[in-house]
């Protein structure tokens, strides 16, 4: 085939913009005597249609085989010269730029010596497109359906979307019912709505969706593939409750012998459940689940004679023989909406909130206010003869947010406009009641947000600048001490309830997802988006979005927000049907390759494996690159000491070739 | 204390085993201090083993340069284990073979052997020149023992340990199945003297230095060749396409050459001092491998060798890896 | 006094954000020297340090690696990798003489386009001062 190399150098003036500065027909002229250069020409707009014209002639007639285009950034027009050598049956990798614009003529102004750098450039990209290789642009086809993990509220707006849009959604949950955070939450600011009130319809929209399969008490074991082609397996625990039998009457829940007798997650400790329970009221799917490691029939083999929620259950939806089950799709893309972890205020002893059962946590009194929570939205602080009501109520804002010490050094952004909300709250809630809230800053910056602090603090709420350095008890108070740091005064508050408004951290659990799909963590741990302006709802994996507080901490306009530039990015994907694959990838010599792993480890991708090859009737191990994950950016190369591992249109042997021209040319 | 009758039961019964293919232990060379490498397939030839503090050898190397001739169809390739004697030193080299999966844990049976140093040969021929015949050495209360023909000669260790023996800080194996006699204990702590000696000098020093050392080199990369970590089937440095370095023996050449190699061992290399012990010009190559041994250990606390869980150095990171000379 | 030494510098840019950088200095017409000429790669992590000792044999008098700044890497690790590698290649190279000035490292982001000046400035200077490094030369091409 193109055996010998026909080189064709085209210098572009780019108008003035480089023959000012350039002397193109020198440039041109020292081309014509480089090795290889059949062809070399000046013009003065090498991108415009004449120009590209020239090219295409010249491949045709010329028989050439090779292309430099000396003009401006390849940055700029790597991508339209590469089309005009297709466009002339060329493949458009056997095309090198030589940058004689933005990094010659247009910054440096003596005209000898941007000549001189000029050649130098262009011989370095003429001795390196000798050596290129024509390369293929593959393309798969993409599954039409995505994989969401997490059922919060970021998973169900993405999970609609895109199943309204007529794509399959597989909508993975941890916890027996899909809702996430905001299901604990009663009211929404800035504009307390009922939070169950706009997002149980969402929910049950989601369970009846045809397009939408819900696995809820689930979990991903095993992502494989690559974007467009990912192989998925999922571990549906078992309920001990046969979904289709049970009709959620609670039956079984009522006569539990450990009814009321476990703390309930949903309500953060706040209230109790059985050992067959349904987490909350609106919970979809309606379906009750066994807590395997409580139960008493699972645990000890024993409940009274016989389990008394077989005994209750009218439907014989009981059955203790389920088990775990596997269930394995394909799909093109993936979401991980996977939320986050409120931070434990245990981590801030001086707060006391191990010792005092009058220091609770925002989460808590978001479950202690709400209307179906476990006091029917009483604020009563204890239990039985012990259990009263507050009247002096401190908030503390920043707990585990802005605070080096806990190693969280973000803003948690919801804190502030939350403790607004529940401030307001509990002022209504508790007649008489005196409200302060204890802060650094107030950062009210979303629509409607300083609306809303206005009018709170018009409604009698103190707001106290200072940061308490200790919460003791005296008597049957709670004393907080703190300096006042706007007067600057070191102060004592005696109060019957301390709300600590706790920041968002990422989910302790994140590790299981970040194996799973390998994505990245920012500085403050929650996962990395592919760029922080341009790219904010991918990530580093082709294929794989993030949407809600998984990606950082953020309010629910705003996740909802991205929840559906997520569906929107997963669309794009689906609806095209076809990815690209990188090019200009790596590939591994296996005849050289001593299996080291080195370049296994290096991958940001996970694109390289180790594989057993046999050499010679001997089994040795060599690495192979998976084509579709690759993405070309060569690290495994510079690290391969065999040399084995080479990325495609940058060999080595590509190379030294430039590096020997721009240093021995004067 | 070595105990040779010990010794040569082990190698016996080991290579009695089915499993085995055969062990790689030392046996006294044909003239002088020499020692050779010995392959012992049968129990009988176990009789010639030999640990004395001539065995300066890193067996390891062998276990990877292990030729595979090309097998017939059906042929099944022997995939016993292989029985390998190793000091403190060439235990590590075993280590950073498991790291870089060069060889698989289940086929190698090591045998430890506790070292209490051995010697530089170019010292001790220096000091007892002309030894036509083979010369047996021992260890004895700290010194050493030579078995001249004229009488049994003991010299104090710090007149003929190789260097590396000096400061070693790893003289009992660090990975074995089977240890043959009791743990001895550390010599002395290293604190790259040698190295930091050099760097106290000016540049231009140091290139004059080397220059003058790189430039006896005659090419003939045994110091890569017996390198228990140099086992790339196809060295960068002796491909021609793509070039790294010319054939040429010149001081950019060779400069190059050295400068490849000892990188590539950045991190990898163990410091057995093999490859300056067979250089037959006298390069100080640990001068120059024990740089980037100093710099792994104090700026990424890397010592290869050691864990072999651990992740190879040169394909692993740290976000807060040191970067004060970074524009 | 002699000619003035116009030194030779070898430099290998990331394409996303050192080439970019150095692109947009051209945008903001800033001038720097010409000594400096550019080799772009993908990835500061795909700078094999071999080139650097090739770089040096083959005629440069000064070589710069630039990548993203740490963090910043376009395929996330790629800078690091690099870091570790140049870290330990600087350390060799002044071990065994070459003068400091010769080999350069720097984070330019696609943003820094005034950054990028300075960085050339300070090494075409820096290989100034060291002057030329004739005693590693193999001055030939190897087409
Ligand atoms: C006290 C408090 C008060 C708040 N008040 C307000 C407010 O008034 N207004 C407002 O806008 N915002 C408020 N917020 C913020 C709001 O809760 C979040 O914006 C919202 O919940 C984020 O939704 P999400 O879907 O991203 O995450 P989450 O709600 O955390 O949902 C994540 C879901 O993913 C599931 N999951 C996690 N890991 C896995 C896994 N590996 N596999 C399967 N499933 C998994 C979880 O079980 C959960 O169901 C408040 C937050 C707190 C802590
Ligand atoms: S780094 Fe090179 S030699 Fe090692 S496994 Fe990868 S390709 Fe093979
Ligand atoms: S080029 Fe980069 S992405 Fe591709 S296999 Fe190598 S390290 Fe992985
Ligand atoms: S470079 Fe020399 S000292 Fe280091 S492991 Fe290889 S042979 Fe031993
Ligand atoms: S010098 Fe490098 S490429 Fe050559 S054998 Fe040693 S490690 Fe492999
Ligand atoms: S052993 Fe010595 S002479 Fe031979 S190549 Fe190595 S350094 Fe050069």
């Amino acid at each position: 085939m193109n055996n010998k190399p026909k080189v064709g150098v085209y210098v572009c003036h780019c108008g003035i913009n480089i023959a000012k500065t350039v002397d193109v027909n020198a440039v041109t002229e020292f081309a014509s005597h480089l090795p290889n250069v059949k062809v070399a020409r000046n013009y003065s707009y090498m991108c415009s249609d004449p120009g590209q014209l020239l090219i295409r002639e010249d491949i045709k007639n010329e028989g050439l085989n090779r292309v430099v285009v000396a003009s401006c950034s390849p940055r700029m027009h790597e991508l339209t010269f590469r089309k005009t050598l297709a466009e002339a049956g060329l493949n458009p990798y056997y095309l090198e730029m030589a940058n004689i614009r933005e990094q010659c003529s247009w910054v440096h102004e003596d005209r000898e010596r941007a000549t001189g750098k000029a050649k130098k450039l262009v011989a370095a990209a003429v001795s390196k497109v000798r050596l290129l290789e024509p390369l293929q642009e593959k393309e798969v086809e993409v599954e039409p359906a995505t994989l969401i993990i997490g059922g919060g509220i970021a998973g169900i707006q993405a999970a609609l979307d895109i199943a309204n849009a007529g794509f399959k959604v597989y909508l993975v949950e941890k916890t027996p019912s899909i809702g996430g955070r905001m299901s604990q939450l009663d009211k929404t600011l800035p504009t307390l709505d009922c939070s169950a009130c706009i997002l149980t319809p969402k929910m049950v929209d989601v369970a009846s969706h045809p397009n939408i399969e819900l696995f809820t008490y689930s979990q991903v074991e095993d992502v494989s593939g690559f974007v467009g082609n990912f192989q998925v397996k999922v571990r549906r625990k078992a309920r001990y409750v046969d979904m289709d039998k049970c009709t959620g009457c609670g039956a079984c829940a009522q006569e539990c012998r450990l009814s009321g007798r476990i703390p309930s997650e949903f309500d953060v400790g706040m209230g109790k459940r059985g050992a067959i329970y349904l987490p909350f009221p609106q919970a979809v799917p309606a379906k009750y689940t066994i807590d395997a490691q409580r139960c008493l029939f699972l645990t000890r083999g024993k409940c009274g004679k016989s389990p008394k929620c077989i005994d209750a259950c009218a439907a014989g939806a009981i059955n203790f023989e389920q088990k775990d089950e596997m269930i394995e799709f394909k799909v093109g893309a993936i979401i991980v909406a996977t939320g986050f972890d409120v931070f434990d205020a245990s981590r801030k002893p001086e707060y006391g909130y191990n010792d005092y059962v009058n220091v609770i946590t925002s989460l808590e009194l978001e479950r202690l206010v709400s209307a179906s929570g476990p006091t029917g939205g009483n604020v009563v602080i204890g239990t039985g003869e012990e259990a009263f009501v507050p009247k002096e109520i401190a908030f503390i804002k920043c707990v585990g947010s802005r605070d080096k010490s806990v190693g969280n050094e973000y803003c948690s952004r919801v804190c502030c406009m939350y403790t607004a909300k529940l401030a307001h709250l509990v002022e209504e809630k508790i007649p008489g009641a005196n409200v302060r809230v204890y802060y650094m800053d107030v950062r009210a910056f979303g629509k409607g947000f300083e609306e809303f602090y206005d009018r709170v603090r018009r409604e009698g709420i103190r707001y106290i600048r200072g940061n308490p350095s200790e919460i003791f008890k005296r008597g049957d108070k709670l004393v907080i001490k703190v300096e006042n740091t706007l007067t600057s005064t070191p102060m004592e508050d005696e109060v019957d309830l301390v709300v600590l408004a706790v920041g968002l951290e990422p989910r302790k659990d994140a590790r299981e997802i970040i194996d799973l799909l390998r994505l990245s963590q920012s500085a403050d741990r929650f996962f990395l988006e592919a760029h922080p302006k341009l790219a904010p709802v991918d990530t580093a994996t082709d294929g794989v979005f993030l949407a809600g507080c998984a990606q950082g901490p953020k309010d629910i306009p705003d996740t909802v927000a991205q929840a559906k530039g997520a569906a929107s990015s997963a669309l794009v994907l689906l609806s095209s049907g076809r990815v690209k694959v990188q090019a200009q990838i790596s590939f591994i010599n296996e005849a050289t390759c001593r299996g080291c792993g080195f370049c296994v480890e290096i991958c940001p991708y996970g694109a390289i494996e180790l594989v057993t090859v046999n050499r010679m009737g001997h089994q040795v191990s060599v690495a192979r690159v998976n084509e579709a994950l690759c993405k070309g950016c060569g690290a495994c190369a510079a690290g391969c000491l065999s040399g084995s591992s080479q990325q495609k249109s940058f060999m080595d042997r590509q190379i030294l070739p430039q590096i020997a021209v721009l240093g021995v040319m004067k | 204390m070595v105990d040779l009758e010990k010794l040569k039961n082990v190698a016996r019964e080991t290579v009695s085993r089915d499993d085995v293919k055969y062990l790689i232990g030392w046996r006294q060379g044909t003239y002088g201090f020499r020692v050779s490498p010995h392959f012992v397939k049968e129990p009988d030839e176990a009789e010639k083993l030999i640990f004395s503090p001539l065995c300066t050898n890193n067996l390891a190397t062998y276990l990877v340069l292990t030729e595979r001739l090309p097998l017939l169809r059906g042929e099944q390739p022997d995939s016993r284990k292989v029985a390998l004697m190793v000091k403190g030193c060439d235990s590590r080299a075993v280590v950073q073979q498991l790291i870089e999966q060069g060889i698989n844990r289940e086929s190698v049976f090591i045998i430890g052997c506790p070292c209490e140093g051995v010697i530089d040969l170019k010292k001790v021929e220096e000091k007892f020149s002309n030894q036509p015949g083979p010369v047996q050495a021992r260890w004895s209360n700290g010194k050493i023992v030579f078995h001249l023909p004229d009488g049994d000669k003991e010299v104090p260790k710090g007149e003929v340990l190789a260097a590396k023996c000096l400061s070693c800080r790893y003289p009992n194996p660090v990975i074995t199945d089977l240890m043959l006699w009791e743990e001895v204990q550390t010599r002395g702590s290293d604190e790259y003297e040698d190295v930091k000696e050099l760097e106290a000098k000016s540049p231009q020093e140091r290139w004059l230095f080397w220059e003058d050392k790189f430039s006896s080199c005659i090419r003939c990369y045994s110091c890569r060749n017996v390198c228990p970590m140099c086992y790339c089937e196809d060295c960068v440095l002796d491909r021609l396409n793509p070039a790294w370095v010319f054939r040429s023996n010149n001081i950019s050449e060779n400069t190059a050459f050295q400068l490849a190699r000892a990188f590539h061992l950045a991190g990898r290399c163990i410091e057995c001092g093999e490859c300056e012990r067979v250089c037959p010009v006298g390069i100080p190559l640990t001068k120059l491998n024990r740089k980037l041994a100093k710099e792994v250990k104090e700026k990424y606390e890397y010592i290869p060798g050691l864990d072999p869980e651990s992740k190879p150095l040169q394909s692993s990171y740290r976000p807060d890896d040191k970067e004060d000379f970074i524009l | 006094m002699k000619e003035q030494f116009e030194p030779n510098v070898v430099a290998f840019l990331c394409n996303w954000c050192s080439y970019a950088g150095a692109d947009l200095a051209g945008t903001s017409r800033i001038q720097y020297p010409s000594n400096l000429n550019v080799i772009r790669v993908m990835c500061s992590g795909r700078v094999n340090p071999l080139f650097v000792i090739n770089a040096l044999q083959q005629g440069a008098d000064g070589v710069l690696i630039s990548g993203c700044h740490p963090g910043d890497c376009h395929y996330m690790e790629g800078n690091f990798y690099a870091r570790r590698r140049f870290t330990l290649m600087k350390e060799l190279l002044e071990y065994v003489g070459v003068d400091s000035r010769r080999f350069n490292m720097s984070w330019v982001s696609a943003s820094e386009g005034s950054k990028w000046k300075d960085v050339v400035q300070g090494v075409v200077e820096k290989a100034k001062e060291a002057g030329p490094f004739e005693q590693f030369r193999r001055n030939k091409i190897n087409w």
